[in-house]
């Protein structure tokens, strides 16, 4: 995104277990490597992840976290913990991490709703301290599934949402759902990210491809950037490897790269004139 | 055709800017309605103090525009009040700038949501600014 806009990009989901974290990780990293400063922030404040994703990379204890950001007891700088040097990316990887102890997690899930709007401010002020005083080029929200108050102060506040979904019909239809009372009531720009469909895909040409994208497109009435085959290796590998750093090859880190190409250009130019409704 | 175009358009020019000047003008009305009864509950409740009798409490209305809230506010003023979550405070030109909306229609979409207990409004030399009321300092 150097020379082309920046922008705050949301990972959302209607439900659990779509592989949101792993995309919002790898994504992170893709772009990171790509010689981009980036910041991850972990919403997921009933069930944060990435601490442990991390694990092997934070020295020493973390001081300061994201919901220490958000009740205004640290400034924005103070939350974030770079952790490019583990990974000897081009750019930087500053992440944001949520308290996974329960007391923590009890806490946030307690907050008020006048806390909400609070916090939703916060993350827009974000903004100008990330990108005008941080030199930071992207930044992604990995939010927890459905409707919560984190994940839709996350997308209120971000510049596009990706929704990760599987292809299972309840997924599909938890997305359906999302998109016409959530997302489109706050018009915001939505694609959808297709994950883990049926390994028989990876066969498919081209065109087979096009047409099960159109398919969806027509459904959900929203583009839809990508579809990620279900891969074993990926599901078994261990939540602290980034795929993208380990096995940049690997054609889940592949398919990615082009969602990530997408992201930043192509949703821009001709996936934004197919968002219906807008 | 040119001719007929532009007087049409000059046509729809006139139409929006009475539609504009109703919508300020029904503004001014309901403001100077809501400052009557406010005047009218403070004497009413001066007048009890006199007589000795507690009056019931009178609480100004105060909602928190929550993200979740707003889903059951219109399109118009959800739009509103998610500038502010950016811009902190603004005069209705600021945030007309930000919707591309008349500031006419920003002017009474934040009118609306002052009197509906979303927002508040100050005073600020020649400028009135809409704000959230945040219970949390914001800590830039």
């Amino acid at each position: 995104m150097k020379g082309k806009k920046r922008r705050v990009i949301t990972i959302h989901s209607s439900r659990g277990g779509t592989g949101k974290t792993v995309i919002a990780t790898n994504l992170a990293a893709i772009y990171a490597n790509k010689g981009l400063n980036v910041v991850l922030l972990d919403l997921d404040f009933r069930a944060p992840s990435l601490v442990a994703v991390f694990s092997k990379t934070i020295k020493g204890p973390i001081k300061h976290w994201l919901g220490d950001f958000l009740d205004g007891r640290c400034k924005a700088k103070q939350a974030l913990i770079d952790v490019s040097e583990g990974y000897n990316f081009r750019g930087k990887l500053l992440v944001g991490f949520a308290n996974p102890s329960i007391d923590a997690i009890r806490n946030l899930v307690e907050k008020s709703r006048a806390w909400e709007v609070t916090a939703v401010k916060k993350l827009f002020s974000l903004r100008s301290t990330l990108f005008n005083e941080m030199g930071i080029d992207c930044c992604i929200f990995d939010t927890s599934p459905g409707v919560q108050y984190t994940s839709v102060n996350a997308v209120v506040s971000s510049d596009i949402s990706v929704i990760v979904t599987t292809y299972d019909s309840l997924d599909m239809k938890g997305v359906e759902n999302m998109l016409v009372e959530l997302y489109d009531a706050f018009a915001k720009k939505t694609v959808v990210l297709v994950n883990k469909v049926f390994p028989e895909t990876r066969m498919w040409s081209n065109r087979e491809q096009k047409q099960l994208i159109s398919r969806m497109e027509k459904v959900l009435r929203h583009p839809v950037i990508g579809v990620i085959p279900c891969f074993c290796d990926v599901l078994q590998a261990k939540r602290t490897s980034l795929l993208a750093v380990e096995k940049p090859n690997h054609p889940f880190v592949r398919n990615l790269e082009e969602v990530a190409e997408k992201l930043e250009v192509g949703v821009e130019t001709n996936l934004e004139e197919k968002v219906v409704g807008k | 055709m040119a001719t007929k175009a532009k007087s049409a358009t000059l046509g729809a020019e006139k139409l929006l800017s009475q539609l504009v000047d109703g919508l300020n003008q029904i503004n001014k009305k309901l403001d100077s309605i809501i400052q009557l009864n406010k005047n009218i509950l403070r004497i009413q409740k001066e007048l009890l103090k006199k007589c000795g009798i507690q009056g019931p409490s009178v609480t100004e209305r105060k909602i928190s525009p929550d993200v979740l809230s707003l889903l059951s506010l219109p399109a118009a003023l959800r739009k509103t009040v998610m500038v502010l979550y950016k811009l902190e405070k603004a005069t209705a030109e600021g945030l007309a700038k930000e919707t591309g909306r008349l500031r006419a229609v920003e002017s009474a979409a934040a009118n609306q949501l002052v009197r509906l207990g979303y927002l508040k409004k100050k005073r600020e030399g020649r400028e009135v600014y809409f704000y959230i009321e945040s219970p949390m300092e914001i800590e830039k």
